[in-house]
């Protein structure tokens, strides 16, 4: 069931089509509303969506989400069928976002484990009464009634009794009275079903209900009388009951042998009353094609499964497991100064192997950036009409990939930094005028690799950041942590990312609550990667969110200091070598620096830092590495280097974690020869020291 | 009694996986064997010339090829074919002419599972 033990996988099914489907919709609605043209594919597009989602909610007994959207088909068949009509496609655009918003939050509802109890017939009463608009004008005959399903074709069948009753050659005369089992739903074409077989033991009947076509009563008729059908045949009473009790869905079946007599009375009393209806029967002679020219579908299916993410992480973490093992064997010390020429070229066929498998498993989990960046379209939409503004918003690198983890942590900043560049920072459109700016502002989302890393830019062309307002706010909420004099314009911007910060003087509906922008910070943070931002007055502002790529597997430097192992991850490696005694010296503070290349680097002595014990304490006797991250460069200072190897980070365990020195420790890894190595955060070990 | 083979091979058609799932899972629970399933009428009619399943489900509306034309077709492959009809409320229409091309009987959406079974076993003559 559903709670804490994650929802029923029909549930999460349903959850998962609906919302491909929504996706879909909401995609479509946006494009055609930029054009202000809704094409006849988009039109079928837009009905099967809410045919699809119709079914889908009714199976999972989901009323109010089947309701809403069987409104919203209606309203699309009528489109469909009436492609000439005018329609004022802003309203129905409008119309349909609402309809996708509601049923969003029922669905969410229902991936919390709750009950989507919504009411949506608020919505299903305005859309039917833009139908209701629509159909006014209409100049087709078309009746105004809901079920318009109906009046595409006519279907005429002519009943046998229009010939005149003779005295039957048939033995014998029966009644049947068939009910249909509850909730077995269109018992009038369940009827008729009956009625298309009867040709196997009779061809001269009559039925009750007459009409089981137009009549919109003859469910209830049949509901509650029954279906009843009078026959006349050459067959025994066993074999038409056997017949009738073929049908599917019979809840109850009475069978009586009548007189001819009789049938003929009921006969003559039926013909005088359907002389009185209005309605003809006739038969059907030509074959109707119901017009199921279904239009191809815009939307491409890909080969594409869904795939557990538990399962996806079990195999992510095997992988690394592998890579760990392949080491151990390769590397293993029992091994060592042997001559194992064949050997050897197995272990490299291996690594290859291992190497290939591990770029598909990270692949696998690795999503292009595109679903969460074309999200913002509504956003931008929604946002530049309810504030006046002209705002475009351009998409570039949505092809970039992001562990799928990290995009759950992204969409919502992204979504709030794009709030904000339209709220705060681009102009209404006469200040833009008045500025000689064009008068749409744009907003330019981007992705790209950057080494180890990837960027997402939110840039806008608006009126930039207000460095003294800034200032204010933040002196005002006793932020300030050094003497503003001293703050560049950069580090005055990046103010704004504190916690408790709001230059917004009024709280708008979409931002400046003072819980934005630390929020954003927060979520970047927690998968590994910072925030930064840059402006300029009137010209915009640019905030960049550095998220790092996934770092379950990287390439390390392995270094020894005593007996202890590190590991550097080899991205942040510049070079390594043996000092000379000249190049080091101390600065007035005391700490030991290096020159290179006439640049001077602070040195970190690893075992001080670490307080790990080793001989090795002159310089010219260890290595230096330098290294870089997070555009600070240090240098380090250990024993020795070990060599380079792949390794799996694994997260240090809780314990170790809650210690201090943790700051200096990413994480730890096993080498090949099964020794423990602790991988190094440079940040981490650099503020150990002091240097900030 | 166990001579005759117990028919229960059924071929799924329908274009919302959502509605496979649902069906398959039902079917399941009851011994029936699912061989097969389609995502559209093209495709529903070439499975069924290549598994000869027992029974069809077959969803009325899809893209490609309706539910009525694969019906077509495969009662022309095999007129005794045992086809039933997926639809929802509203489609009295086109389910007439389903019935029509001999479609065996239908389920509306939303249905439940024992309907599903019991006219699936009483058409399988189980």
């Amino acid at each position: 069931m559903t709670g804490q033990y994650g929802i029923e996988p029909m549930m999460e099914m349903f959850l998962f089509e609906t919302s491909q489907l929504i996706e879909q919709l909401e995609q479509l609605i946006i494009s055609c509303e930029k054009t202000e043209h809704f094409t006849e594919d988009t039109i079928n597009e837009i009905f099967r969506i809410m045919h699809t989602i119709k079914g889908s909610s009714a199976m999972m007994l989901q009323d109010n989400i089947s309701s809403l959207a069987h409104s919203m088909e209606d309203l699309f068949y009528f489109l469909r069928e009436n492609k000439d009509k005018a329609v004022d496609y802003s309203a129905l655009s409008d119309l349909v976002l609402e309809g996708v918003d509601l049923i969003k939050v029922e669905m969410e509802k229902l991936r919390n484990g709750d009950k989507a109890d919504g009411n949506t017939s608020w919505l299903q009463e305005k859309i039917k009464s833009f139908l209701a608009d629509l159909k006014i004008d209409a100049t087709s005959k078309s009746v105004l009634d809901s079920k318009d399903h109906k009046n595409e074709k006519q279907q005429y069948y002519v009943s046998k009794d229009r010939k005149k009753i003779e005295s039957s050659k048939y033995k014998n005369a029966f009644k049947a009275t068939i009910y249909f089992e509850e909730g077995c739903e269109m018992e009038n074409i369940r009827a008729y079903t009956i009625i298309h077989n009867i040709c196997d033991i009779s061809d001269e009947f009559f039925h009750i209900p007459e009409d089981l076509i137009e009549d919109d009563e003859g469910v209830g008729k049949i509901r509650k009388d029954g279906f009843q059908i009078y026959l006349r045949t050459e067959s025994s009473y066993d074999d038409v009951h056997e017949f009738f009790m073929q049908t599917l869905f019979l809840k109850d079946l009475i069978l009586e042998q009548i007189e001819q007599s009789e049938y003929e009375q009921l006969y003559e009393a039926k013909q005088k009353k359907s002389n009185h209806d209005a309605s003809n029967t006739f038969r059907n002679s030509e074959e109707h094609s119901e017009g199921n020219k279904e239009v191809q579908s815009i939307s491409t299916q890909q080969s594409i499964i869904s795939v557990s993410m538990a399962k996806l992480d079990k195999l992510m973490d095997l992988v690394g497991e592998m890579v760990i093992s392949e080491d151990m064997v390769i590397q293993n010390p029992d091994l060592k100064g042997l001559e194992l020429e064949n050997f050897q070229k197995a272990a490299r066929q291996l690594q290859k192997i291992t190497s290939e498998i591990q770029d598909i498993v990270m692949s696998i989990r690795m999503v292009p950036l595109s679903a969460t960046f074309l999200k913002m379209h509504r956003i931008v939409r929604d946002m530049s009409k309810k504030l006046g503004k002209e705002v475009e918003l351009k998409i570039i690198g949505e092809e970039t990939e992001v562990d799928k983890n990290v995009i759950e942590h992204i969409s919502d900043p992204i979504m709030h930094l794009v709030r904000n560049a339209i709220d705060h920072g681009i102009e209404s459109p006469e200040e833009r005028l008045a500025k000689n700016k064009p008068m749409t502002g744009t907003v330019t989302l981007e992705a790209k690799n950057a080494g180890n890393d990837v960027l997402v830019i939110v840039r806008d062309d608006g009126r930039g950041l207000n460095k003294e307002k800034i200032l204010k706010k933040a002196k005002e909420n006793g932020l300030l942590y050094r003497a503003e004099e001293e703050l560049t314009d950069r580090e005055i911007y990046n103010l704004i990312f504190l916690p408790g910060f709001s230059t917004k003087d009024n709280v708008t509906e979409f931002s400046g609550r003072g819980v934005g922008m630390d929020v954003v910070v927060k979520n970047i943070e927690t998968i590994g990667g910072s925030v930064s931002v840059d402006s300029t007055p009137d010209k915009g502002s640019v905030i960049t969110l550095k998220i790092p790529l996934t770092l379950a597997i990287i390439d390390g430097m392995n270094i020894r200091v005593g007996s202890s192992y590190y590991t550097i991850p080899t991205i942040s490696i510049r070079e390594s070598f043996r000092p000379r005694e000249n190049d080091i010296f101390s600065d007035p503070n005391g700490n030991e620096m290096i020159m290179v290349r006439g640049q001077c680097y602070p040195i970190l002595r690893l075992h001080e830092l670490l307080k790990v014990k080793t001989d090795i304490t002159r310089f010219t006797d260890g290595i230096i590495t330098i290294v870089e991250q997070d555009e600070r460069t240090v240098c380090i200072f250990s024993d020795e280097l070990i060599g380079q190897q792949q390794v799996v980070v694994k997260a240090l365990p809780e314990y170790i974690r809650k210690l201090n020195k943790t700051k200096a420790l990413a994480g730890c890894t096993l080498l090949g020869d099964g020794s423990i190595s602790l991988i190094l955060d440079i940040t981490g070990l650099a503020s150990l020291k002091g240097l900030s | 009694m166990g001579d005759v083979r117990e028919m229960k091979r059924v071929l799924i058609v329908d274009d919302a996986s959502f509605m496979r799932m649902t069906i398959s899972m039902m079917l399941k629970k009851n011994d029936f064997e699912i061989v097969g399933e389609a995502e559209n009428g093209i495709e529903g009619v070439r499975k069924y010339k290549e598994l000869k399943p027992d029974i069809v489900t077959m969803d009325i509306t899809m893209p490609e090829m309706s539910g009525i034309e694969a019906l077509r077709e495969i009662r022309a492959f095999d007129p005794g074919a045992n086809v039933i009809m997926i639809t929802a409320m509203g489609q009295e229409a086109l389910v007439r002419e389903a019935v029509m091309y001999g479609a065996k009987s239908f389920l509306v959406k939303p249905f439940k599972e024992e309907h599903l079974i019991n006219i699936l076993k009483k058409l399988l003559g189980n």
